[in-house]
């Protein structure tokens, strides 16, 4: 410094003065905030750092902390619920929602009317059913007897017929089972044989074939049905059993009961071809 | 630096803990996150003022969303409260903007 030397020189007894330093901070430094904006305003003088200052600062930032975490946990929280919620959507977003929601209600009722529709109709049906078994068990004794696969017993008459010269022959045989048949006989058996409505009678040399079985004298019918009508059926005059005696030279006699049992029985059928119709 | 670790903290533990919200207390959570925000933001600009001062923060935190608390509870009183919870949200709106200005400028200087 050219001028304090100077000034020395000039006035060798002056003490030196040296200007004093600028006081507060440096501009133009690589600390500078001047933006234009804010005041700028000097770094507050340090603090003298004791034990129990420093013990309120680390209280004010755990503050500072907390708080901040708290708005953070409100923000998400905030975010968690809007997402789930009415409450930010616009009034179009919610007239659509409302409308899908009373479509989809529309829907779930057109299905529950359906489906309670479907069930009243199983259940009805099921009844039906139940009904039907009924009925089919009721049905299933008559056609049993009316089929032959049951035993039977009732009123009816008991023919027998004994032929002591001719043989004979199936259609007077015949004829007998259709007159009983015709009298209103429900169950009607010749010896050994369930007469079914598909029985046949046939000649062969050996005697009457009933349903593949031989049948030899005495002729036993067992009728069931109303005896009157059953007697009469034979024993009308100029009727099947006045033809046998004239024509076969045989002994008919009716004998009416009030318990014909027929223990004859004809097994199930297995039918090849015809099947029901459902 | 307390702040941000806080808020990280906070975020994290709304994202992770997910709570129902009182449904007296749904109306109100928006405004007062808005105005902590409001706080915040503050106080971010006031950091880089140089003014920061953990006192003023706080009391600045709490009179935000009380006072915007108030006002929303206010308006569903008067049957205003969507209205005035709008009104709350503007003028928070705007100084955020302010307050996020000032950081721009104070940032880029310019």
């Amino acid at each position: 410094m050219p001028w304090i030397k100077k000034l020395h020189t000039d006035a060798g007894d002056e003490p030196v003065r040296i200007p004093p330093k600028a006081k507060g901070r440096i501009h133009g430094g690589g600390d500078d905030t001047t933006t234009g904006s804010f005041p700028v305003v000097r770094r507050k003088p340090g603090h003298v750092l004791d034990a129990r200052f420093s013990r309120v600062k680390v209280l004010t930032s755990l503050l500072v902390a907390f708080l901040t975490a708290l708005l953070g946990f409100g923000y998400m929280v905030q975010v968690n619920n809007t997402k789930s919620s009415y409450e930010g959507l616009s009034e179009e977003e919610l007239v659509r929602l409302l409308d899908e929601t009373s479509t989809q209600v529309d829907k779930l009722e057109e299905r529950k009317s359906q489906l309670s529709q479907q069930l009243s109709s199983i259940k009805s049906s099921a009844d039906k059913q139940q009904e039907a078994a009924r009925i089919a068990q009721q049905n299933e004794q008559s056609s049993g007897i009316l089929a032959g696969h049951l035993p039977a017993k009732g009123k009816g008459v008991t023919i027998t017929i004994d032929e002591s010269g001719d043989r004979i022959d199936a259609a007077t045989m015949f004829t007998v089972i259709e007159e009983l048949r015709n009298a209103g006989a429900e169950v009607i058996a010749c010896n050994d044989v369930r007469v079914v409505t598909s029985t046949y009678v046939k000649d062969t040399k050996q005697g009457i074939d009933l349903d593949g079985s031989k049948l030899h004298s005495p002729y036993e019918f067992n009728a069931i049905g109303d005896p009157d009508a059953l007697q009469n059926a034979v024993q009308i005059a100029g009727g099947v059993g006045s033809r046998i005696k004239v024509q076969f030279h045989a002994s008919v006699s009716v004998q009416q009961s009030n318990s014909v049992k027929i223990d004859q029985i004809r097994l199930p059928q297995h039918y090849q071809y015809a099947q029901t119709v459902e | 630096m307390a702040a941000i670790l806080g808020l990280i903290v906070g975020v994290i533990a709304g994202i992770f803990l997910q709570p129902d919200i009182p449904v007296a207390l749904q109306p109100y959570l928006p405004i007062m996150v808005v105005a902590a925000l409001d706080a915040l933001l503050g106080a971010a600009r006031s950091y880089f003022e140089r003014s920061f001062s953990d006192r003023v923060f706080v009391i600045s935190f709490f009179s935000n969303v009380i006072t915007a608390t108030l006002l929303v509870f206010l308006g569903n009183q008067l049957g205003v409260g969507s209205q005035l919870s709008t009104a709350v949200i503007v003028v928070l709106g705007i100084r955020i903007f302010s307050n996020v200005s000032s950081l721009r400028r104070f940032i880029f200087k310019g």
